[in-house]
Formats: structure tokens, sequence, C-alpha cells
């Protein structure tokens, strides 16, 4: 019985499709599906998009060994602010933590900004007496009839559906939380409760509070909806495990998701980084930047040795999307990306101002697109752009499922742009191209630089709708040598749901001089997150002598504002280790910073475990084992050629490969375009192309 | 010695420019080369702001990154940062050049100072300057500023009598020579200062970040095939020109004038007058009335004056364009010579910003009739307010901690203003449980200060209240730099003022506002921060929204009653 339980699905709720993807290794089997998202029940579309997987590939509910899934319904909600109606008991003169924030404006020179609404308004923030010291000391005993009147009155008053307990010092010592959500349960037991020192018991006030309400916020809905989800895949005669994909790249049991909702906020985007993981290690490539761009946004993550780096705050339902400081700072481990508003649908225009070319952030999106849809679009995007240079095909878009339109396409891009800033119309679309792209190639170095890494020992993979079309240049303007571009580019990351390994996060905050240190309390915080992180990945099914615990701590110099995470030598440590632990701290800050103080004290803050058993290999043979015919001489799937508009080079002529009749070992030059169903890959002069045993395209610049 | 300067400020075009046709990059390209120099600052900043010891780089992001051609002229700035210092820079640099000619410089030198006449109006700021070569010829400079942990002296204070009093004075002198350290320069300093290890951790953090400029600046170069930096200059700064005498030009010419007074000290009450003449795409703002320079440290230099006069210009009329040297070309500010707007050295300077900060507010006045859409009534949180505690804790170990927090924020013709946010400045605070973890102080509330928000049409945004205990066996020193005791934020257009600032001890005592003084172990001291201005008549502010503003507490029903007339 258990050896037929073989495939799994990787299902990815997004606000517009839920994707799906089938691996069955014993049967050889990899299939895809696509459904649109039914946003009054996410669970609907789940259900019947897995029936219909199982019907065409003709396997039954009770093939599947697991499911695992990740959701956009998180993030959307305290997008949109459709979250639950949440209370919030805080310290005696401290209940305006979460409106008071970082006193910071995100934009220094406009004076009409607005601040992030707070999650909890200030009616239903009730304070309580009761007061602990930063090394853990009552200084005021909690004041308990105050919490029972504050539950009753949130709940009965203002009809509050959870509440959220963030009390100061609550990281060092949560005996008054855990206390105060004793009394509230005893009222109210099916009433969700977030407790800071459960949800983020990690020192900073705002930011614990902060990721308490938002856990409270999203609970009763997520707690609905995977209940619901559980119930009905039951029905359909599901028997195998169900999992979640938690924003720092792992997959976990429901109930971790079900207590704290909050760690999904990245759910989806974790799953592309997971997937470029996966691909780095198959082409046995150790230092790799990752490069998702779809419709509206573009996606850079560093991962090294195979692991997407991840971090440990991220900020939520930003009143500017792509603003840092305009939002809801979580304390969450997410998979460490940036995101840029650098889309296929940006909109290109000309700023009044300074009278120069502008690309994005706003986006056309999928309504009403680019111009070349014809849905309505009229501003010109960078789709368009791609469209005009040569790079798309207007017939075969999706596979030809959608005609594009060239002509209205040029007709806006001459007058809207061109014309606008004096320039031919082929400069005005190449400009729109080296715009978006130097972007990119910005927020890329960046983001490397604020880690000391140099993108020219990278290798950029590119996935998503636009990813390909744009990787070369991308790679071009980073100075990188190669390239490699997975095969079906909207696939790619829904592959990362099934290569995940079971992991997730652990953090305490205990802060001290190294030299001062209470070792024999580290040893225990490092212990007690072990334990809690292998409960954890057992019940998302690791094997219990498959896990791993790696500790490290965040630390700084005394007196600096900013920690750096450094790796510790052991799970058990005292005063022998300082030397170890010294070196690794200023090895990390030489990497990072180029030098290190070696004179100055050092101090810890918080210290992490992170608990992780393997991920699955799955083999991508089925995936090739397409009907089609493929070849390794490349001149046999080529059909045809397209002329493309190259910087510095001009309009060359371009033979354009179809992907699927490339088969590994095929090699070619550029310039070049490979096209499949819903991307091109556009590979400029000079570069030269091999396909590899797993069908990328391994792409080699000049 | 001080150095005799104009007594009007205006960004001018360097003379000797090669002749540059504008028409050499087109606006694409324009663009691309545009972003790449805002985040080769951006990269250098980033270096900076992570690897600084300074308390006050990292909260209230006291600090600024800028390129510069070889000219001196800025080309692109960091974007986070103290908007004002991108504006100074530039100048220093200048100054530099006229003690160090072009010909003089060799890669790997850095020249600092701390000149506040020459820099940024007090000591505590430290600029250091770096060149760029490329292909052996001098290109630009990569610059950094940033608030020193310390520079000896009276720190933190603002009842110095003399700038002498206020600490150590660096003229322009190199920190690095050809990439050798000054050792005796370095000496001088660190033999100056209380903590020489993270002061010259900072200096040094400076180095690197110019120096990160310097290698992004040269691989730009070599990537663009371009021999130097002046004729992409020369088309930025004209960009940025255009753009900001684009949105003069929509304002009716005219002169628009106004008058604010803050506390100042004692008896000398702070009166700023200020003229806005517009005429055309131009501007001059003038100072001329106001109060005469005074012998404490709010003097305000002209080069600080220049910078908070045309920074809230630029939010108002053109927030969007990029900043570098042209942005500001439009604009000439003038001040009298001996005025707390242009103080005569030596005087005494350290707390500048208690008066630089109130100079949006009082342009802000000008510009309401002529502007109403554009401006926001007065800050509660211009000046800022600071409380510094300093002593010995339990353990005997040396502490010094500032406390960062915010008043309220003047309301806009558009919505109230937000609660606890500086401006001009863009102080952060920090977090109270950091706070208590590092020094012996306990803070017992930390929260919004009803009916502080001024009453209008838009209310303003509150202040906070915040209550520290001292918690050490000795007597410990509190050194405050504040203003708005008696002079709280102005509303505009009809809006009502904002909630006055008080600082009490519950010893029953008020300790002077700019002030050392001595607090007793287990005191409590309590700060209220001020609210900021109201914007439009309170008769016209919407029923719902005060209702609202009820039910969240952020009005009283007593508030309510003597502000809105609710019965």
């Amino acid at each position: 019985m258990a050896s037929a339980r073989t495939a799994r699905i990787g299902v990815d709720v997004g606000g517009t499709f839920t994707d799906f993807v089938l691996h069955d290794p014993a049967r050889n089997l990899v299939a895809t599906g696509k459904r649109l998202t039914t946003p009054d029940d996410p669970s609907r579309a789940i259900v019947e998009g897995v029936e219909r997987l199982l019907q065409e590939t003709g396997l039954a509910p009770g093939d599947l060994h697991s499911i695992v899934h990740g959701t956009t319904l998180v993030t959307n909600t305290i997008i949109e602010r459709t979250g639950a109606c949440v209370g919030l008991l805080t310290t005696a003169g401290f209940r305006d933590v979460i409106e008071i924030g970082r006193e910071t404006r995100y934009d220094l020179y406009d004076l009409f900004i607005e601040a992030p609404p707070t999650l909890v308004p200030r009616h239903r923030r009730i304070e309580v007496p009761e007061r602990l010291d930063v090394d853990g000391t009552v200084l005021l005993p909690l004041d308990e009839n105050t919490v029972r009147e504050a539950g009753r009155r949130l709940v009965e008053q203002e009809g509050v559906e959870a509440i959220a307990i963030a009390f100061l010092h609550a990281y060092r010592d949560d005996r008054h939380e855990r206390r105060a959500a004793e009394i509230l349960r005893a009222s109210f037991p099916d009433l969700p409760l977030s407790l800071s020192c459960r949800v983020a018991p990690e020192i900073r006030e705002f930011e614990r509070t902060s990721t308490a309400c938002a856990n409270a916020y999203v609970q009763p809905l997520m707690r609905r909806y995977l209940e619901k989800l559980e119930a009905s895949l039951a029905a359909l005669g599901f028997a195998g495990q169900l999992h979640v994909m938690l924003s720092g790249g792992g997959i976990a049991a429901l109930a971790e998701a079900k207590e704290f909702p909050i760690r999904l906020i990245e759910s989806g985007p974790a799953a592309g980084a997971m997937a470029a993981s996966f691909l780095a290690r198959l082409a046995g490539l150790d230092r790799v930047v990752s490069f998702d761009m779809g419709g509206t946004t573009a996606k850079m993550c560093l991962v090294e040795n195979a692991a997407p780096d991840r971090k440990f705050d991220f900020e939520a339902g930003r009143v500017r999307r792509f603003q840092k400081g305009s939002g809801l700072p979580l304390k969450v481990s997410v998979v460490d990306m940036i995101e840029i508003g650098a889309g296929g649908g940006s909109i290109a225009r000309v700023d009044a101002g300074s009278g120069l070319m502008k690309v994005g952030p706003r986006s056309a999106g999928a309504k009403p697109g680019p111009i070349c849809y014809g849905r309505g679009g009229t501003e010109p995007t960078v789709t368009d752009s791609d469209l005009v240079l040569g790079r798309l095909d207007p017939g075969y878009f999706l596979g030809g499922e959608m005609a594009l339109d060239p002509g209205a396409v040029r007709r806006a891009i001459e007058t809207g742009i061109a014309s606008r800033l004096g320039v031919a119309h082929d400069d005005a679309a190449l400009g729109i191209r080296r715009i978006v792209d130097e972007t990119m190639a910005g927020a890329t170095r960046m983001h490397l630089a604020e880690k000391g890494r140099d993108p020219r020992r990278y290798t950029l993979v590119a996935f998503g709708g636009a990813g390909p079309v744009h990787a070369y240049d991308l790679a071009r303007l980073l100075k990188m040598k190669r390239m490699l571009v997975p095969l079906g580019a909207g696939v790619a990351s829904a592959l990362g749901f099934l290569v995940a390994p079971p992991a997730t996060d652990l953090v305490r905050s205990h802060v001290a001089r190294l030299e001062r240190l209470d070792w024999a309390h580290v040893n225990r915080l490092l212990a007690e997150m072990a334990e809690e992180g292998r409960a954890l990945l057992l019940q998302a099914g690791a094997a219990p002598d498959a896990i791993r615990t790696v500790p490290a701590a965040d630390m700084r110099h005394v007196g600096q504002g900013f920690e750096i995470p450094v790796p510790l030598p052991a799970m058990a440590l005292g005063t022998d280790d300082l030397p170890a632990i010294r070196e690794a701290f200023f090895a990390s800050y030489r990497e990072r910073f180029g030098r290190a103080m070696e004179g100055l004290p050092i101090e810890a803050l918080t210290w992490r475990v992170a608990c992780v058993a393997p991920g699955r290999d799955i083999s991508l043979e089925g995936a090739s084992a397409r009907a089609m015919e493929s070849h390794t001489d490349a001149a046999r799937a080529a059909r045809g050629k397209r002329e493309v508009l190259f910087e510095g080079a001009g309009w060359l002529p371009c033979t354009v490969y179809d992907r699927y009749a490339l088969a590994p070992g095929a090699s070619f030059a550029g310039p070049a375009l490979v096209e499949e169903r819903e991307s091109t890959c556009v590979i400029g002069p000079g570069a030269t192309v091999t396909v590899d045993n797993y069908r990328n395209l391994v792409i080699e610049l000049p | 010695m001080g150095q005799p300067l104009p007594s009007i400020r205006v960004t001018e075009p360097t003379q000797s420019r090669e002749r540059i046709a504008l028409d050499d990059f087109d606006p694409i390209t324009l663009e691309v080369y545009w972003s790449r120099m805002i985040s080769i600052a951006d990269e250098a900043a980033a270096g900076l702001l992570r690897t600084a010891f300074s308390t006050i780089v990292r909260e209230s992001n006291d600090y600024a990154t800028v390129l510069m051609d070889r000219n001196g002229d800025s080309v692109a700035e960091n974007t986070g940062g103290i908007a004002s210092f991108s504006c100074i820079l530039p100048q220093t640099t200048k100054t530099f050049l006229k003690r160090f000619p072009a010909e003089t410089w060799q890669p790997g030198d850095c020249v600092i100072t701390n000149d506040p006449w020459l820099a940024t109006g007090h000591l505590p700021d430290f600029t250091a300057v770096s060149p760029i070569f490329h292909r052996g010829r001098l290109v630009g400079f990569a610059g950094s500023i940033a608030h020193s942990p310390d520079v000896g002296g009276a720190l933190w204070s603002a009842d110095c009598r003399e700038l002498f009093e206020e600490g150590i004075r660096i003229l322009p002198a190199r920190l690095f020579r050809g990439g050798t350290r000054n050792e005796e320069l370095v000496e001088i300093i660190t033999a100056n200062v209380r903590v020489p290890g993270p002061v010259m951790g900072d200096l040094e953090a400076q180095v690197v970040a110019n120096e990160v400029a310097v290698r992004r600046l040269q691989e730009f170069l070599d990537d663009t095939g371009l021999e130097d930096l002046q004729g992409l200059s020369a088309a930025l700064q004209d960009r940025a020109d255009r753009a900001l005498r684009r949105a003069i030009a929509e304002v009716p010419d005219g002169s628009y004038s106004a008058v604010i007074e803050a506390d100042g000290f004692d008896e000398q009450v702070t009166r700023i007058a200020c003229r806005v003449d517009v005429r055309a795409d131009t501007m001059h703002i003038d100072f001329a009335g106001t109060s005469p320079q005074v012998d404490r440290g709010i003097n305000c230099v002209l080069n600080y004056t220049h910078a908070y006069a045309v920074y809230p210009v630029k939010c108002a009329l053109d927030p969007f364009t990029p900043r570098n040297e042209g942005s500001y070309r439009a604009i000439t500010v003038s001040a009298p010579d001996g005025s707390i707007l242009n103080p005569r050295f030596p005087a005494p300077c350290s707390a500048r910003q208690l008066t630089g900060h109130l100079l949006a507010g009082v342009i802000y006045k000008a510009l309401a009739d002529v502007l109403p859409d554009k401006v926001i009534a007065e800050c509660g949180g211009a000046p800022t307010m600071r409380a510094l505690f300093s002593g010995l804790d339990r353990n005997g170990d040396r502490f010094s901690q500032v406390l960062f927090a915010s008043g309220g924020m003047g309301a806009s013709p558009h919505r109230d203003g937000l609660p606890t946010t500086a401006f001009p400045t863009n102080v952060g605070a920090g977090s109270i449980e950091a706070y208590e973890s590092v020094a012996p102080l306990l803070v017992w509330r930390k929260q919004l200060r009803p009916d502080s928000g001024g009453a209008g049409r838009f209310r303003g945004g509150l202040g906070q209240e915040v209550e520290i205990e001292v918690r050490t066996d000795a007597p410990v020193r509190l050194s405050l730099l504040s203003d708005r005791r008696d002079h709280p934020a102005e509303g505009l257009l009809g809006g009502r003022h904002g909630g006055a600032a008080v600082i009490a001890i519950d010893d029953g005592t008020r300790p002077h506002p700019k002030s050392r003084t001595t607090v007793a172990a287990g005191r409590k001291v309590t700060l209220l921060y001020a609210g900021g201005g109201g914007f439009g008549d309170p008769k016209e502010r919407d029923p719902a929204a005060l209702e609202a503003d009820l039910r969240d507490g952020y009005v009283t029903p007593k508030g309510a009653a003597r502000d809105y007339g609710r019965g």
C-alpha cells in the first residue's frame, strides 16, 4: 500500500491563478495544471484542480503521498486589510507602540505620505498594569482583573475574533503573557490568541507586537480555510499528508500553519527561490542569483550552495508596494529576496519634471495589460517594447493562444514616448528595455553589495514569463559570465513545492556582551529551540535521524545599530568557545564590510536555530519525456529567423529555436531566440548555448 | 579662523565649465546613467550606515553620501539620510579645492573637516571627501558626512558661550595621503575625544563609503567609455535645474512674508522673519529682520540656513525629481550678517538644529496664501527635542543614552498630520526594550498625547508622552535640547496650534529646556513632545472624523468641546 502512494502535488494559490504540478517518481510522471483562483473559498479551486489532475494522469486520490501548498492568502489579507477584528493587550503605557512605530518618513520629500494603517485601531488596544525589566524581574505584577475585564470588553462589546498579547520584555520572560492567555482562555476557550513570546520572541517591542497582531489578524481566516481544505481533500479520498510552504522555504505541517499563519506571508515567492536552489544543485552551481520576472514585479535572490539566503524580518501591506518603510514590519523567517516594480506590464512614461523616460513601478497588470494584448491598454509597457524589438513573436505568444498587435504598440511608442523625447521610435522602444534592465541590475547590485558579494562570480538562473526575455541583458549589465534557463519558465516556480525540505527557524532573544554571557541560559535556549523544531519537523514528515540543527546568533559591536548573523560552532557552548565565536563574528563582518575592528567589544542579541531535514530530489526526466521529438542537432530545432534589435549592435537576424525540440547536448550560438509556451529566451550575439541533461539552457556570455 | 563668507548663498554654476553640448546624452541614456549615479551614492551610504557606531547616524539618519564632479558640483546623492547635508557637502568640497588645488590631489587621499562654517553647522559632524581618479586624471569626488560619537568639549549642549567649549575643531586636513593614514592628525583627534575607538571607527567607515563610490564610479566610466563626469554632470544638473524652475514658474510672482517665533534662549526669543520673492522661474528667500546671534549654542550658520531653506521648497514644489547641484540653482538665500541665521565666528552653534529646523515652518507660512495645496502647518517635531542621560550604572559602568522620539507633524491640506514624526529632519525612534538594555533607565510610558494635535479642518499630528525613571545609585546628568515650551507649533489658514512641549521631574521641578542638569537617583522625568499645528478652520472638520478621533482617544471630550465646540 505504501508503495502505491508515490505521487506528490504542489499547489500555488496566487491572486489570479492557482497552479499545480504533479510528480510521481514511480510512474515517471510530471504534469501541470492551472485554474482560476476562487477568492471566496480558495480551497474550491484546489480541490477541483487536484481532481482534474488526477483524472488527466489516471491516478486515484489514494495514490497521492502528499500535497504541498503555498498561498498568497496571508499576504493579500494584510494588503487588502480584510482580516479579523483583533484586540490587543499591552503593557500599561505602551498601547501605541504599533502606531508610533519607527517615527520615520519613508519618503523624504513627499509632504503628504500616509502611514500604514495599524491592524488594531486604538480603541481595541487595552493596557494592562504589569511590568518586567530587561532581566525578566517583575517590577509590577500582572493585574489579572484588568485582563479578565479587557477580554470581556473586547469580545462582548467590540466583537473581536482574535486577541494578540504583547508585553514589554516578553522575549526575556513570558510569564505574564502566558498567564494573561490562561485567563482569557478560561472565559473564551475557542478564541485564537497570538502571544508575542510565541510568535516572535525577539527584542524590540514594535516589531514583536506588530508580528503578534498580524498573526492574530490572519489566524481566524487561515484556520477556517485550512480546516475546510483538509475536509474537502479528505472527502475526495485523499489520505496522504497535507503540508504548507513557509516563507523561509521550508515545508511544514498544517498545525504550524494554523498556530503561526503569519509564517506563510511569503509562501508563494519562497517556492520560486527553492526551485532555483534545486536547479542550481542539479547543475552543480554553488553561486547563483535567481531571477524571477513576471507581469508586475521582478524578484532576485541570492542562492549559495543550493540554499537561498534568508532573513528574519519582512515588511507587509505597504502603502507603496515598492517603498521600504511604508509597511508593517514582521519578525518572520523569509527567503531574502528583493522585489521591485519591474515586470512585463511595467508602464513607460515621460516624466514631466525632468523630461526623462521612466519605466514602472506602475503596471498595466493583467487588465488592461500591455497594448499588444488588445484589451484596452494604451500606455506602452515592457512587454510591448519586447514585441516591437523582435524579442517576442506576435504569432506565438502563450504558444499562439494570443495574437499580439505590434502596429498599435508602434503608434503608442511613437506618440507617447519617441516624439516627446525627440528620439527615433526604435531608440524609444530600446530605451524601455534599457531602463527596466538597468533598474533590475541596480537593485541586484545593491542587494549583493549589502552582503559583500560580487555579481561577476554568480550565475543567473532566470524564470517567470519575462525572466528569460530579459536575463541576457541583465546578466550582461551585472557582468555575469553565465546564465541558466530551465525548461518551462512558468512551471519552474511550482517545482519548488516538491523539492523544498521540511524546515523551520526558531528564535529567542538574550542580550549580553560575549564575555558576560550566561552560557547555561544560552544552552537552555538552544536546546529548547532544537526540541521545538524537531517536533515541528516530525509533524512535517521528516525522519527523526535526518534532522539537522544549525545554531546562529545576531551579533554586533557594542554601540552599533545593526546586527549581523553569525554561525555558531556548536549547540552547546561555553567560555572555551569564545575565541571561535569571536573569530566567526569577525569573519562574517569582514565578508560583509571588507574589514573588522578587532579591539572593540561584541554583544549578542538574538539566538537562532534552523532545523532542517533533507529535501527531495526529483527527477525531471518525466518533464523531458514529452511527446515531441527532440534533437541534439540544434539546426533541426530551428524554425526560422527573426530580426531583433540589440543595444549597440542594431537589428540582427536571429535563429528561432523550438525549445521542446532541443535535446540534451544540443548547442548553438547567439544571436538566437528560444521559444517555449510561456516565455522566450533571448540570447545576444557572441553568447554560446548548450542544452544540459535536464534540458536547461546553459548560456555562456562573451 | 572663521572664513569671511558672503551673506547670500547661491549655488552658482561653476565657471570655466567646458562647453558641453547637452544633447550628448539622449533622454534615455541620461535616465539610465542618472539611476547609476544614484545607486553608487546609495551603495556608499549602505556601507556607511551599517558600519557606523554613532547612534545618531543610525537612529536619526544623520548622514549623507554624495557623488561630485571634478569641480565639486554634486552629481547625485543618496536616497535616505539628511536631505540638507547633501546640499552642503558640495560647498565644503569647493572650499577643500581652494585649500588643496585640484592638481595636488592623489588617489587614496581623504580630506576631512568638522568646521561649522565650512561644513554642516556644528562640530559633531565630520565631512570626509576622497578624490576619484580615472586613467590618471582627477574626475570627481566622493564625499560623506556622519555625526561622530564624540568631538570632545561639552557633549550635547545648547548652553555653551563660545564655539571653543563645544569640542575640537579640525580645519580641512588630510586624514589619508596617497593611502597612508596621517597618524599625527589621528593622534590629535583621539587625544581630544571620550571614545576614540568608535570615533576613528566611524571616520574609517566614511573613508570606506567613499572608496565604494570611487570604485563604482571608475567601473561606470569603464563601462560607458566616458572620459570623465563633466558632460554627464552638466546634463544632469540641467535636468534638475529645469524641473525646479518649471515648478517655481507656476507660483505667481510676488513677495510673500511671514514671521514666526520660538523659545530661543531665556529672554532671547528667536524671531525669524522671512520674505520669499518669486520672479519668473527664480526664488529668493531673505531672512532680514531675524534675531541677532546669541551667546548660546543655537546659532545657525549660513550653510545650514541655506540647506534648511531650500529643502522645504523642494518638498513643496518638486518632490520627485532626483537631486543634484542643479536642484537648488534657481533659489538664492540670504540672512543678515551677525544674525542667528548667519552668525559670526566663534559663535556657539552645537544645537543649531533648534533654529534651523524652524525655517520650513516660516517659509510655508509665507507661501500658504499662494500655495494652499502644497504646504503643511508647523511641526511639533521642528525642532527636535532631545534628552541625554549620562552617568554611572549600578556596576559602576559609564553610560550615555539619548532618547529618540518626535513630536507630531503639522496637518496638511489633504490629511491629518502624522503622529510622532519629525519634519524637516527624519529622526527614527529606537526600541524601548533596547534602550533599557543598555542604560539603567526604565520607561514607564511612551504613548500618544491626546489633544496635542492642533485643531483644524485637518488635525495636527499628536505628540507623545514619555516617562523615564532613573535606576541608579547616584545622581545622573540630564542634557536637554528642546524648544516649543512657550511657542507651540502654529496652525495654518485657520488651524490652531498644537500642544506645547513640557519637561518635568517628579520632585516638582521643571528643568531648563536647554540645559545640563542633575537628576537624583530614583526620580522620574516626564517629557511631553509637542503636537503639530492644525490646517484650516476647525469648524470645517468632518464630524465623522471628529467622532472617530473621540472613539480612539486622539481627542478627549473636553478637547472636542474646547477646540471644536462639540457640545
